[in-house]
């Protein structure tokens, strides 16, 4: 059974769980309605309308995991940058499970702040650029599933999103224009710098990633998520594009603006980057967002180079695919934890010199493979 | 009046308007944002016309390439010109 049967079961228990409640309405008030509820009960107990309602409690349902997830991924963060530097990391709200809870009680903490709006920003880029960039991000997650069977599909057939995989990644490139927008909106010297720097890094890791996974497109033969873990079933993508895996893995990195790529946030220089005018729950979320773009990255490296869903049977395959986002994600940390920032022009140079002739030379390894007839 | 055309009607007034505002805009800025708008609507109607990959490279490039390389365009080029011009 896949996700969006069992959405369109519990669907139809609601809808006729409501109509018969509407239904008894008509019958007691007829004097007053007409039958309008008769009406209205027939129009939610068609095709159309049960079929929208399933997709939209599948992204609930998605939505719901991925955040998850996202707690999961903070709290892995904060004790795992705790142990690099030998502290321990939150260990006091919720003793007994490790401090789990102590992202939930930030959350909170951000949640009763007040949400301030200086008085000389541009208010349409302030308000909007947040809105973007976590609708964005969310809309990522909307196209990998976890397996065959979960995921956001759109018929009983469990098909995703035709080209999954690129709109993943053209989802992923909105963010610059976003970020841009609120450094400039902020009306800071700060936030323009960061802004300017997040966007110009973005830009340029942006063609070598794109590069390699058009390198694991012309492996698999196919945009979307399930063809591309399909092709993998005898080797894994990271065995013979060993060189773009490491590529990906980089450009991941200086994507999500994890420490030796975080100049945009560089705290020593620029004071938060382009949050700095933001806060409270508008800093919530893209605090949120970044780690949830973190858990997307993770996510698309293992689908397009670590086989997916596919394991031994022991464990169901959603855990499969979550266990190895969660190992690329930790790799991502230690990276972050352990090698210290680099300069702009540093950044560049990386970004244009190196990742990119290597990004070529994994796309000509994979046409040879190609060629030579083994995928 | 079906939803195929009340979702087209949306995005084709979506699309005019904020290519309305694009030119008349104050604040170039917001014509940034009303060019990046206008191409999100235009790759909506791309989906509405099943084509579906046509839609993805439409955000993928225009959104996310050329919508930025025209901020870049704006904030490191004179500004002066422009705001003596407006007085």
């Amino acid at each position: 059974m896949n996700l969006y049967e069992f959405c369109n079961i519990i669907i139809v228990w609601l809808v006729d769980l409501v109509n018969n409640l509407w239904y008894w309405l008509g019958d007691f008030l007829p004097w007053v309605f007409g039958d309008f509820f008769t009406w209205a009960g027939d129009l939610a107990a068609s095709d159309g309308h049960i079929a929208a309602m399933t997709i939209l409690l599948e992204v609930l349902v998605v939505l719901i995991v991925a955040i998850v997830n996202v707690l999961n991924f903070i709290w892995l963060d904060r004790k795992l940058s705790g142990r690099i530097f030998d502290f321990y990391g939150p260990y006091y709200v919720g003793y007994r499970i490790g401090g789990w809870l102590q992202n939930i009680a930030d959350g909170m903490k951000l949640f009763v702040k007040e949400i301030i709006t200086p008085k000389d920003v541009d208010r349409l880029g302030f308000v909007l650029a947040p809105v973007i960039f976590v609708s964005s991000s969310f809309l990522i997650l909307a196209t990998i599933p976890l397996s065959p069977n979960f995921g956001v599909s759109t018929n009983m057939d469990g098909d995703f999103v035709a080209a999954g995989v690129l709109f993943a990644f053209a989802a992923f490139a909105i963010a610059p224009f976003s970020i841009l927008l609120a450094g400039w909106s902020s009306n800071n010297k700060y936030t323009l710098i960061g802004g300017m720097r997040s966007a110009a890094q973005m830009m340029s890791y942006e063609i070598p990633l794109l590069l390699v996974v058009a390198s694991v497109f012309l492996l698999s033969g196919d945009f979307s998520f399930v063809g591309v873990v399909d092709a993998q079933h005898d080797v894994w993508f990271a065995i013979p594009l060993f060189i773009g895996f490491i590529v990906f893995l980089v450009c991941i990195a200086a994507e999500v603006e994890v420490t030796p790529f975080d100049l945009p946030e560089a705290e020593a220089e620029l004071v938060e980057g382009w949050t700095t005018e933001y806060c409270g729950m508008r800093f919530g979320f893209f605090m949120m967002t970044s780690y949830l773009r973190g858990y997307a990255g993770g996510a698309l490296a293992t689908a397009l180079f670590l086989g997916g869903w596919q394991g031994p049977a022991l464990i169901p395959d959603e855990i499969w695919f979550l266990i190895k986002a969660y190992c690329v994600f930790v790799v991502i940390e230690w990276m972050r934890w352990s090698v210290p920032r680099v300069r702009v022009d540093q950044i560049l140079n990386l970004g244009w010199k190196r990742l990119m002739p290597l990004a070529m030379l994994n796309l000509v390894i994979a046409a040879a493979l190609k060629t030579m007839g083994w995928f | 009046m079906t939803w195929e055309l009340f979702v087209f009607m949306f995005l084709a007034a979506s699309a005019l308007v904020s290519a309305l505002m694009v030119v008349r805009s104050r604040e170039i800025m917001h014509s940034v944002v009303a060019l990046a708008t206008c191409f999100v609507s235009m790759a909506c109607l791309y989906v509405m016309l099943n084509a579906e990959f046509v839609a993805i490279v439409q955000i993928l490039v225009y959104v996310g390439a050329v919508v930025v390389v025209i901020l870049f365009g704006i904030m490191l080029t004179k500004r002066e010109i422009m705001e003596s011009e407006r007085r």
